[in-house]
Formats: structure tokens, sequence, C-alpha cells
């Protein structure tokens, strides 16, 4: 489903029906996915379409830019050692339209329950976007409709053994790399103190010929300000 | 010399060198002050109000400057502060209000209880902060009046600052009957907190028997949602409450009266059904 697309283009995949179709002097996209459906007018002739998975902060509104990803099973990880581990994000995908000067999105969509949630107090916490994850040592298989998979490298720099539930992400700083059955990020998680982290992403694909998405919040005008995250409250 | 040459009166060419170095070395200092007022300031001060302390430091430091250069040129100042003197008194007398609002205003800017586009209860009117000026704050009400308030009277007053926080929590008391199950209630309470796209999973909602009423069994629910979704979401949420209640048989309890009689109602043959059958008068 991922991918660029000539207008007009149509297709129909998991319950989600798209298309751009030329109707008299201008096109016409329409949209239908989970119930909701979305028509709009183009007043333009040529361009291509793509359809991305984007950064997940967009559904069910755009109220913030963080992340919270929750383990189902707690990690210990040991003093001053690296390990990497798998696990999983919400997917949303974009319909974007592209000329030579400027891409614009036409849609965003997902397919998997949305929630949000507090890190920290309500005087100084953020609300996040909420996901539950298994953790998994190696690639797990996943609908790339559904999930995604972020290969997360932590590092604990400390000289005890640190608990970790929870990890939380600036959507801003993701690089999303995509193929037919694969959707996937690379991100660090460095534990400074028992209780203090900072989360950053790799721009690297996890396996080599996968493609890059193209980054809403880049393409857009919103200013981006730092990409990485600072967990202050816990772990 | 050239420099005792006398310009005017008692004053000397000297002199007024004297005078011009120092005006010139306070339009200096006063350029410096402002400069760093105007960096240092520039994140905490809107930029009308650092226009305004910036104008007040450098021509205060000017004026200081003239007042001290004075009597270089024979004027007295000890003249000039006596009618200075009265001329304060009065002035004072006269903008008392207008200093205290002033300071007020100055000390909220450093305080901060509230910004511009937030919304606020200011000693009872609710509304949004339009503007936070030196003498005054302006309010725009949620009726959409422009309501302007003394600093004075906002600094002293109790502030609710209804947006400073990220997330809010919303309060129902939802009363059902008796005789229904409160535990399926809670349940489906807690349901519809877990299928809402926008309440938060954390901090955990509360939802339990707070008190058994003399008309129904009141449960209290607290669930805790992003502060720009609050008032959307406590709109929504109690009637969806309501009827995912009575979809499941639970019912809204309302105020009731059960009246007992000491002799039991006569029904059948000669019992009063209905009053237009009534051979009362």
């Amino acid at each position: 489903m991922f991918g660029c697309y000539d207008i007009p283009f149509e297709l129909e995949k998991e319950g989600i029906a798209l298309s751009l179709e030329k109707e008299g002097k201008g096109l016409v996209y329409r949209s239908a996915c989970a119930g909701a459906r979305l028509e709009k007018i183009l007043l333009a002739e040529t361009g291509k379409v793509f359809i991305n998975p984007i950064e997940p902060l967009n559904k069910p509104k755009e109220l913030t830019s963080n992340l919270l990803i929750e383990f189902e099973k707690t990690l210990l990880i040991e003093p001053e050692a690296t390990r990497n581990i798998f696990i999983t994000y919400p997917i949303e995908i974009g319909v974007l339209i592209s000329t030579k000067t400027a891409v614009e999105v036409l849609d965003i969509f997902t397919l998997v329950r949305q929630k949000l949630t507090l890190y920290g107090d309500p005087r100084s916490g953020a609300i996040c976007k909420y996901w539950m994850s298994n953790v998994y040592s190696s690639v797990p298989s996943i609908n790339p409709l559904h999930e995604g998979i972020i290969e997360l490298s932590i590092t604990n720099t400390t000289k005890e053994w640190v608990t970790v539930t929870k990890a939380i992400f600036n959507a801003y700083g993701m690089k999303i790399y995509y193929r037919d059955d694969l959707v996937a990020m690379k991100a660090s998680m460095k534990i400074m103190h028992g209780n203090i982290a900072e989360t950053d992403f790799v721009d690297a694909p996890l396996e080599p010929g996968m493609k890059k998405s193209l980054e809403l919040y880049t393409v857009g005008k919103i200013a981006v300000t730092t990409p990485k995250f600072i967990m202050e409250a816990g772990l | 010399m050239i420099f005792d040459t006398v310009v005017y009166g008692n004053v000397t060419l000297f002199d007024l060198f004297k005078v011009i170095a120092i005006l010139i070395v306070a339009v200096v200092i006063a350029r410096v002050i402002t400069i760093n007022l105007r960096r240092g300031l520039k994140d905490k001060l809107d930029k009308d109000h650092l226009v305004i302390i910036t104008k007040v430091v450098y021509y205060g430091i000017i004026v200081i400057a003239v007042l001290a250069v004075l009597p270089m040129f024979g004027v007295s100042l000890s003249g000039l502060l006596v009618a200075g003197g009265i001329a304060g008194l009065v002035i004072g007398i006269a903008s008392q209000s207008v200093v205290g609002n002033l300071i007020a205003g100055l000390f909220l800017m450093i305080e901060r209880p509230m910004k511009i586009g937030q919304a606020v209860n200011i000693a009872g009117t609710a509304g949004v902060v339009e503007d936070i000026r030196v003498i005054s704050t302006t309010l725009r009400t949620f009726e959409g009046l422009y309501v302007r308030m003394p600093n004075e009277k906002v600094f002293t007053t109790d502030i609710t600052n209804y947006v400073e926080y990220v997330a809010r929590r919303l309060e129902y008391v939802v009363g059902i009957r008796y005789s229904d199950d409160a535990d399926k209630a809670i349940g489906i309470i807690q349901k519809l907190h877990e299928e809402h796209l926008l309440t938060l999973i954390s901090p955990t909602p509360d939802i339990f028997v707070d008190n058994l009423g003399d008309n129904a069994v009141n449960i209290i629910v607290r669930i805790w949602v992003p502060t720009t979704e609050w008032y959307g979401i406590k709109k929504e949420l109690l009637w969806k409450i309501k009827t995912a209640l009575e979809d499941q048989g639970i019912e809204i309890a309302f105020p009731q009266c059960t009246v007992w009689f000491a002799n039991e109602l006569r029904s059948g043959e000669g019992a009063v059904t209905d009053p237009s059958d009534s051979q009362l008068p």
C-alpha cells in the first residue's frame, strides 16, 4: 500500500479505500477508513501522491508530540551496558500530494486504537500518545498497516541495575523507513541516572532497501524544536 | 587660559565642557544599561512593556545626570527640591492609585500568574486574558465582553488559571437506583473511559460509590483529560454515561417519595380509581 502513485489512482486494502480521480478540470480525493469518510476537491491537474507511514501523533487530535510506549513486561538492564530490544508503535498513514515545489497533507488515518496519557504530574508533566508494546529480542512479525517496529538501543551509563517500564519519544525526531511488509525506526535510550534517561532517533533503516518516509513536520511549516526527549519523571 | 573664560555668570568654559562630558557619559551609561535590560528581559516581558521599562530607565538616568550638572550652571537644587517636593506631594496624592496599579502591574509581570491567551477567573470574572498592561489587565469574557481590571485589584485578588497545567480532572456524580447493580454501573463507566480517545490512562480514573443518598446510590466519576479538551469532554461524556447505563438497564434515579398508608387502600368495588369517575364534588 505504501509508496508513490500517479494521478489518477484508486486502491483498496484492509478496509481502507482511497481514490484520486479527475472530475472536470480538477481532482477529487475520496477516502473511507474505519467508518470515517472524507472527500476533498483539488484544484490541480498534475502531481504525485505519496502514501507513507507518518509520525503517530496526529490522531485522534494533534495534542502532543510525545509518544509513550509502555512495556508489557518490566526490563532490568545491567550496569554500564548497552542492549538492543524491539518494540512496536502505532501506525498512522499519511496521504500526501506533491508537486515540484511543495508537499501537502491530504489525509491521515489509522487502524489502531488511540489513547492518551500523562507522563509526570499535571503541573510539569507532558501529555503523550499512549501505546503498549511487548518487548522482543528480534524483529517480530507485524501487520505494517497497524504496527511499526522500533529497534531500541538502551545504554545504561550508571553503575546500578536500572528498571525500565516505558520509553517516551519526541515524534518530531522520528525517522521512519518502510517497505511493503515492514515499517521501522531506530532509536536510542541513554540512561543517565536511575530515574532519568534521554531518547533520540537514529536516521538509518532497520534493514537494507527500506525507503524513507516523508517527514510530516518538516514538509509542513511547523518549527521543529529539539528531537530528543528527556525522561525526568521516571523510567 | 581659555578654559577659565567666563561664559555665563560664574560658569566657565571648563564647566561647560564638564557638563557636556557628564551628559555624554550619562547617555552612554543609559544606553549600556537599557541594551542589557532589553537582552535580559527579552524572554520575560512582551515587547510593549519592555519598551516602556527601557524608556523609563533611559530617561531616568538622563534626568539624574541633568540634575547633577545643574549646580554647575549656578542653578540651586534646593529651590528645585522644595518646588519638586511640593509638586511631588500633590502629584503623589493625585496619582496614588495610578502608581499603585503601576507597581502591581510590574509585580504581575514578574510573578506571571497568567499569560496572554489563557483562560482565567479573576475576582469572579472568567474569561481569556487579552492583555496585561502596566496599569491594567484586560479580559474577554466567555460571553464576549471586554473587561478592564486595574492591576492593583488583579494583584490583590484570587486568580484561578484554568489552563496553566497540562491535565485537568473532570468530575460527575451519577445517581443510580437502589435496585441497580453499582458494580455493573462502575464497569460501564470504566469501559466508556477506556473507549474514549481523549481521556487519559494516567492518572488512573477514580470511579466509586461515594454515598447512599436519599433517592439514589451516588457514584463519583473522576477522569483526567488534557486541559485543552476539558470542556468538550465534560459536555460530551455525561450524556454518554447516561445513555450507556440506560442501555444496560441501569436508570438514573430521581427524587421520589414512597407513601405508606396506615390503612390499606381499598381496591375493587367502590374504590376511587379515576378522579373523573369520582362522585366527589
